[in-house]
């Protein structure tokens, strides 16, 4: 009895010990990378997740890619022009480009992306791409849109993960979600599946019949799950991993890896998300809604402290409603220095006086799940209001209550991070807009109300001159930060960390979801 | 039901150390706000400040936070919490334990597999999932704490319950006709809590364990600095500044222990006959 | 036959107690206040009401709490755990794969806690009050108060950061190729630190367990004998001591079952380990509900499963509980 329980007892250690399988390096040209959380699917035009941009957008390609100064590229497209009136949209598609099974792409395949599939798949184009009339495709190179009212941001609308092209052939008429085609994705870019285990790794391999010459450089692309902070980090290090990106590393040991001569760090590739992270003031709760006190949150905070020593400089202060990698971004608006003798003024004016225990007003924080360094900012903005005489309340909840609190407005202070989209029609004017006053996340959930705001934004969406539209912008920037209808903290600055022998790396505005046609591993 | 390691020492000394140490974290929890050097949560210097420099006695954390002060004013939580969870978990008991031992019978057996059920499921999983369910605040963690740890003392309270039920002086108040709740709570409560009181004792030290793990995984009151907070604040840093964990985790240490070590005592000086024994 | 009627004693608990659980977590997570849907398409970057009552429909959220239930017991019958919301797979897929993980940990956890318990508690028992037993009391004593998730980062700090001999994180080298000895030695090397972790706590009871029913069967009759007839101590130990000395750590081991499943999810999320503990409390940020059913489920099986070997091992040592 008890040898036979023994043996089953070492059975199992032994299965669980050899239960990964090993690798075989078989590639000559193999860049590995981190990716975490894994992917749920690696269809782009189904899901927006992180981890599904960076795989999927080796796999995917939009019509136009952005430069790191938000400039658009082709990509599919080959050129296209824009008629006076920013109406009609005439693009020229690249030729020889072929679906991963073999099949032909052409301007049908646009037309049922565009027109058909995406605005019922996909969370942005479902709203950017209201906005097409028409398409027409006069042959199998060209695609003519033709659109309601002139959208300046309509280019940053077929971006690659705004709007991937996705193949007609596959999905015309049926359930996009459940097609049994998602597990083996169909793109046009430089990349295929090559395998997936799940849990452990996926691994890409290179498109021979890529339509750019002698691209891609890469013969495998392998990215590794590693859920832990602490493990991609070591992972990093013994080189078991090459490249990691967003916030795979914790912010604390990037400086480990900028002094070590082996590693690069890099901010850039982050321009299309610009994330910009704020407190957001519900403008319904009692003094919350006086532009007084809001503007005392601004003086009350030390930015740069938050930048550097939580963000451990993965972060600078922000400046107003649009980051400073973004285009039309303006430094020429009013400023609010860390001053809380300024702030309790402000407060004072306002008729909120301390109590016999100093506290003028008692406010609640509700507090952003997405980890430590967040929990830290809640705790600092706590301490930094309670100097001012504000007492803040922090709540700790789980990302679903904290996504249908902000959506229900069931909040007093929150924080939020947010990604500004490549341009400020798509990603901005949102947050700011009285006519997107809604019960959703990443809608105007403040209930923040400025005519003259509306105007510049709806001035600025049919705009197409560059000059009148800098003008506009650069007022709205000087309007709101006066206004302050929430608190800006900062721009999150992701770092990208690579071995020194990764080359082409970062090349456009989408940093590592890029294509990675042009990276190559140098001997 | 409680095991502990401590048979090599005397009890009257084992009480004795505990007392001690105990009556010291409470006079540093009353006096926190006095003794203790800055608030635990204001940012009062330069981050990772190393222990004994730049005035900070046990350094500085990732925000430039006195670690000392957070200690001291941690304390206040921990105690709390054990404190407040095992009067609830006693609470619990005794009501589940002393129904099942005074009726008997089918309410016994009902209560006793209820009992059983909640003492062989992962205790600690179900802990987090509850204080997830009512999100992080002291009421959850409390809550939490209490529906996890009432099982060993319901067993305990029916046990005393039903060996005092039979004894002469409840049959003679039987016989005198008294109702069954004044019986249970006049005659055999106060001569069933002792011990019972004693078990509940070391459950502090298992609440404020638990507390600090709870803590220690995000999951505390975030307006709380508790000890398990500043381990898990510390955690990722523990390669750059050990002593944001360390010094948190001798002050856990230092409670339980003396907790322990009084609980053990006590429990000595009531059962005699326990002493050195290993009855489960 | 009485081995029968017991089995099936053991067999109905466990049925009744997976019955409760199931019952115990699905009642707690409907409780829970987030809203899946929003969740998932928080995640996806925006979101409109369209879109959340297209997820509610796609995961069977927009049905009445009963009829949830019910399909929950039918899966549950087709041992269907649900399906992740988050991770978009199979929730007895995402299980079975970390679950050979955490069997390792916490059996290897149990076997070092038992190796070391009894070893020391011998070894105090022997030694009775000289310095032996005062140290080992001592280091007991300081082990039982100490919380697992500090023991398992003060191992990290002296044998991985200040020392190097052991990997801090993670279950195995990502993408080392060797053969399978070097694959065993490799998953050796990262086991050591969080199953000497998760074991300690458990080794200091039973070192006093295994102590105090040593010294309690020292005394008895036929042991002072043999020790008068000179028998060697080591044949007085194993012959007689040990084997009764056995008998109540095995009965607190099966008691503490749920414990050690506990403290794995802990130890797992101090060492990074790819377990199903470290699996729950992801999923609990996540308010991934399937998830956190599973888990909970699964681990309670798993105390129920120990229990049942603890029983079993009572029965090996002990042959005259048959009779009795």
């Amino acid at each position: 009895m008890g040898k036979r329980m023994f043996s089953a007892l070492v059975g199992v250690a032994l299965l669980a010990m050899s239960s990964s399988a090993s690798l075989a390096q078989a590639a000559d040209q193999r860049l590995s990378m981190a990716i975490n959380p894994e992917p749920a699917t690696l269809i782009l035009g189904l899901n927006l997740q992180a981890p599904t941009q960076t795989i999927g957008g080796k796999i995917y390609e939009g019509l136009i890619v952005f430069d790191k100064a938000l400039d658009p590229q082709p990509s599919l497209a080959e050129s296209w022009e824009i008629s006076a009136d920013g109406k009609t949209y005439t693009f020229n598609l690249q030729e020889n480009v072929k679906w991963h099974d073999g099949a032909p792409f052409s301007s049908a395949d646009v037309a049922f992306s565009l027109g058909t599939m995406l605005p019922q798949t996909h969370p942005i184009a479902r709203t950017t791409l209201a906005v097409i009339d028409t398409i027409e495709t006069p042959d199998d190179d060209t695609v003519v849109i033709t659109l309601k009212n002139p959208f300046n941001a309509f280019l940053t609308a077929l971006a690659m993960n705004t709007a991937p092209m996705m193949p007609k052939h596959i999905y015309e008429g049926t359930d996009y979600a459940a097609n049994p085609a998602n597990e083996t994705p169909i793109g046009t870019g430089p990349f295929k599946l090559k395998e997936w285990k799940k849990g452990e790794y996926i691994l890409l391999e290179r498109n021979s019949d890529y339509w750019q010459a002698d691209r891609p450089h890469l013969d495998e692309i392998l990215f590794r799950v590693i859920p832990d902070e602490a493990a991609r980090s070591i992972a990093l290090e013994n080189g078991d991993v090459q490249v990691t990106s967003f916030s795979d590393i914790e912010y604390v040991d990037v400086e480990r890896f900028r002094s070590n001569d082996n590693f690069e760090v890099t901010y850039e590739g982050y321009e299309f998300f610009s994330p910009l992270m704020w407190i957001e003031i519900n403008h319904r709760v009692g003094p919350l809604g006086d532009k007084r006190y809001r503007q005392a949150l601004m003086y009350a905070l030390d930015r740069n402290f938050i930048a550097d020593a939580i963000w451990f400089g993965s972060a600078k202060p922000a400046t107003g409603p649009i980051s400073s990698t973004m285009k039309y971004y303006s430094a020429d608006v009013p400023e609010y220095p860390y001053d809380p003798a300024k702030a309790e003024q402000l407060l004072d004016e306002m008729g909120l006086t301390p109590d016999a225990s100093g506290v003028r007003h008692r406010v609640k924080l509700l507090g952003l799940p997405y980890g430590t360094t967040f929990v830290r900012t809640g705790e600092y903005i706590k301490q930094a209001l309670s100097k001012v005489g504000i007492e803040v309340t922090l709540e700790s909840v789980d990302r679903g209550t904290w996504a249908q609190r902000v959506a229900a407005w069931d909040y007093e202070l929150t924080l939020d991070f947010v990604y500004q989209l490549g341009h400020p029609a798509i990603g901005i004017h949102r947050t700011y807009s009285s006519s997107n006053i809604r019960n959703v996340l990443f809608s105007n959930t403040m209930g923040y109300s400025n005519p003259e705001v509306d105007t510049l934004f709806d001035e600025a969406t049919v705009e197409t001159d560059q000059a009148r539209l800098q003008e506009t912008y650069t007022k709205a920037q000087q309007v709101l930060v006066d206004d302050v209808p929430l608190a800006w903290l900062i721009e999150i600055k992701f770092p990208t960390i690579h071995a020194k022998t990764v080359e082409g790396l970062v090349t456009t505005a989408h940093g590592v979801n890029g294509s990675f046609a042009d990276v190559q591993i140098a001997e | 039901m409680k095991h502990s390691p401590f048979g090599f020492v005397a009890s009257s000394s084992k009480t004795l150390a505990g007392t001690c140490l105990l009556a010291g974290l409470v006079v540093i929890a009353l006096a926190a706000p006095v003794i203790s050097p800055n608030d635990p949560w204001d940012m009062v210097g330069r981050p990772f400040t190393p222990p004994l420099s730049d005035g900070f006695l046990l350094g500085s954390d990732t925000l430039g936070r006195d670690i000392l002060s957070g200690i001291i004013h941690g304390s206040r939580v921990s105690l709390f919490v054990g404190l407040a969870a095992t009067v609830a978990a006693l609470a619990i008991g005794l009501v589940v334990g002393g129904v099942a031992g005074f009726f008997s019978g089918r309410v016994d057996n009902a209560l006793m597999r209820l009992t059983e059920i909640f003492q062989t499921i992962p205790s600690f999983v179900l802990a987090i999932m509850l204080v997830a369910v009512f999100q992080p605040s002291l009421a959850s963690t409390i809550t939490a704490i209490a529906v996890v740890s009432w099982p060993p003392i319901a067993r305990l309270a029916r046990a005393e319950f039903l060996a005092k039920r039979n004894l002469e002086y409840v049959s003679a108040a039987v016989s005198a006709g008294r109702p069954g709740w004044d019986i249970a709570l006049r005659e055999i409560l106060p001569n069933a809590l002792p011990p019972i009181i004693v078990m509940a004792s070391l459950g502090v030290a298992t609440a404020i364990l638990l507390e600090s793990a709870i803590s220690f995984l995000g999951l505390g009151d975030p307006n709380l600095a508790s000890w398990g907070y500043m381990i898990g604040v510390g955690r990722t840093v523990i390669r750059q500044a050990w002593w944001m964990s360390v010094f948190p985790g001798l002050a856990i240490m230092v409670a339980v222990l003396a907790i322990n070590l009084l609980g053990e005592g006590l429990n000595d000086a009531i059962s005699p006959s326990q002493r050195g024994g290993a009855k489960a | 036959m009485r081995t029968a009627i017991s089995t099936l004693r053991l067999l109905s608990q466990a049925l009744l107690i997976i019955l409760a659980v199931s019952l115990i977590n699905f009642a707690l997570v409907r409780l829970a206040p987030g809203d899946p849907a929003s969740v998932l398409a928080g995640q996806s970057g925006a979101a409109d009401e369209l879109y959340l009552a297209q997820l509610r429909e796609q995961f069977g959220l927009d049905q009445p709490i009963l009829v949830q239930l019910g399909k929950y017991y039918l899966q549950l019958l087709q041992f269907d755990l649900g399906y992740s919301y988050r991770q978009q797979l199979p929730v007895v897929n995402l299980i079975a794969e970390r679950l050979p993980n955490t069997l390792l940990l916490t059996l290897s956890a149990f076997a070092i806690a038992l190796i070391l318990g009894v070893a020391f508690g011998v070894a105090a028992a022997l030694n009775r009050d000289n310095w032996i037993d005062t140290a080992v009391g001592t280091a007991a004593m300081v082990l039982y108060a100490s919380p697992v998730f500090f023991t398992g980062l003060m191992l990290i700090l002296v044998f991985s950061v200040f020392l190097g001999w052991f990997p801090a994180f993670g279950s195995e080298t990502i993408g080392a190729d060797y053969g399978f000895i070097g694959q065993v030695a490799d998953r050796l090397k990262y086991l050591v630190l969080p199953a000497v972790t998760l074991s300690l706590l458990y080794a200091a009871t039973y070192t006093r367990l295994t102590r105090t029913a040593m010294l309690d069967v020292l005394q008895m009759d036929y042991v002072k004998l043999a020790r008068a007839k000179g028998l060697p101590p080591f044949r007085i130990v194993g012959a007689h001591v040990l084997r009764n000395a056995l008998l109540p750590v095995i009965t607190i081991a099966g008691m503490q079952a749920g414990h050690l499943v506990g403290g794995a999810v802990v130890v797992e999320t101090v060492f990074a380990w790819p377990g199903i503990g470290r699996l729950a409390f992801d999923a609990l940020l996540q308010r991934d509900y399937p998830v956190l059913m599973g888990v909970f489920l699964i681990s309670s099986i798993m105390v129920v499963f120990f229990n049942i070997i603890t029983d079993l091992a009572y029965k090996v040592f002990d042959p005259t509980m048959e009779v009795s």
